[in-house]
């Protein structure tokens, strides 16, 4: 290898072939080798590989949409079961409350009933011992009365049987009224 | 000779002249390998900044040769790449003032007769004889006419990109001579060189040359495609 700088601007033909030829196909064969290495296969792998996770990234949102459309089905199906089932319970409930009510109902009616019973026979009793009372009252002032009238000759055991007779007749009748 | 329009010797390889038609395609190597490698060093799955501008690169010449060639033969993205690179940016740097790769025949015909041996290669790999019979058809007597027409191909892609941005740069280099004479002497400063050549540059220079690195990618497509199906 020798420079030779004073035929540096010596000028070769316009149409002249000669060892620039060889050397032209190996740069080339150079430049593609770096080219196809450093530029084309990182760069086109790179695309490819991000065409290709779009494309399964699309894939996937479809799949995950369809699987979301299902579930949203089930749920819907779900919420209506469970809102039926919700509707029957609270049927189911107001029909046991009802029947409760009417139940108690009842039973107040059937207390109040005997309640009253009882009131009217205590006061029947009352009546009876008012009325019982009355006549020994009534008895005992005759008593008075007729012994008062009729001096001590009359005997008290003779003549109780008599007036209480007396009041029997008359008094059921007149001390009622 | 040191006149004229040809390549210039910039030293020696064992007796083998090195112009600066391979002095410049090391510069364009090494800035194009650099780039990529700076491009390409820190790769993100979410792609921001200049890593757009790379996939964008690389994506349209990935799509470009599977929509020419078809999806079997989108292999040959990186080949197509790398002429589409090399030949653009060489058909381009005239702009900067070095002598442009592509202006010397040695490099179009070097490119182009790549492009023959992979036309016939792939021909012969994907179709075996029945490509090889494909010469001698309709009659065998046209095999010879046959085969010229096929050696005519790799001229034809090696010259047409040589004579256009060789035609460009000599005809910009007559540009800047007849300006440098025309422009007044008193003055002192390339008044007329500063603004007239810039058309003639975007002419020559851009839309030649990309239009050109574009043909000879499409072409190579198209051939080896046409001999593959």
């Amino acid at each position: 290898m020798g420079f030779n700088l004073i035929t540096a601007n010596l000028r070769l033909g316009l149409v002249e072939f000669n060892a620039t030829f060889f050397f032209q196909i190996f740069n080339t064969f150079v430049l593609y080798l770096f080219l196809r290495k450093m530029l084309f296969k990182p760069v086109t792998e790179l695309i490819e590989k991000r065409e290709m996770e779009i494309a399964s990234d699309i894939d996937n949102a479809a799949i995950k949409n369809e699987e979301a459309d299902e579930l949203k089905k089930e749920y819907n199906k779900k919420i209506k079961t469970i809102e039926n089932e919700g509707k029957k319970i609270i049927k189911e409930a107001k029909m046991v409350a009802e029947k409760e009510a009417s139940r108690i109902m009842e039973k107040v009616r059937e207390d109040e009933k005997e309640i009253r019973l009882k009131n009217q026979i205590e006061l029947e009793r009352e009546k009876i011992k008012a009325v019982n009372e009355l006549k020994d009252e009534i008895s005992n002032l005759t008593i008075m009365a007729a012994s008062k009238v009729v001096g001590k000759n009359l005997k008290l055991e003779d003549h109780i049987a008599l007036i209480d007779q007396f009041i029997d007749e008359v008094g059921d009748t007149k001390w009622q009224n | 000779m040191s006149e004229g329009f040809g390549p210039q010797k910039v030293f020696e390889i064992f007796g083998m002249p090195i112009t600066n038609t391979v002095t410049v395609t090391w510069l364009i190597m090494a800035i194009v390998i650099s780039v990529s490698y700076f491009a390409t060093r820190n790769l993100k799955k979410k792609a921001s900044g200049a890593q757009v501008i790379t996939e964008l690169v690389v994506s349209s010449i990935n799509n470009l040769t599977e929509q020419t060639m078809g999806e079997k033969l989108k292999a040959f993205s990186p080949y197509i790449g790398t002429l589409l690179i090399f030949i653009g940016i060489s058909n381009i740097s005239g702009l900067f003032g070095v002598r442009p790769p592509t202006a010397d025949v040695n490099t179009t015909l070097s490119l182009a007769i790549v492009t023959f041996f992979m036309i016939h290669f792939f021909g012969i790999k994907y179709n075996g004889l029945k490509y090889l019979k494909g010469f001698a058809e309709p009659f065998v007597l046209l095999l010879p006419l046959n085969i010229m027409g096929e050696l005519a191909t790799p001229i034809s892609l090696g010259f047409r990109l040589f004579g256009n941005i060789v035609g460009g740069m000599i005809i910009i280099n007559l540009l800047y001579g007849a300006l440098a004479n025309f422009t007044p002497e008193f003055i002192g400063i390339p008044l007329l060189q500063a603004g007239i050549p810039v058309v003639f540059h975007i002419y020559f220079d851009l839309f030649a040359g990309v239009l050109q690195s574009f043909i000879f990618a499409m072409l190579t497509m198209v051939f080896i495609s046409i001999a593959v199906d």
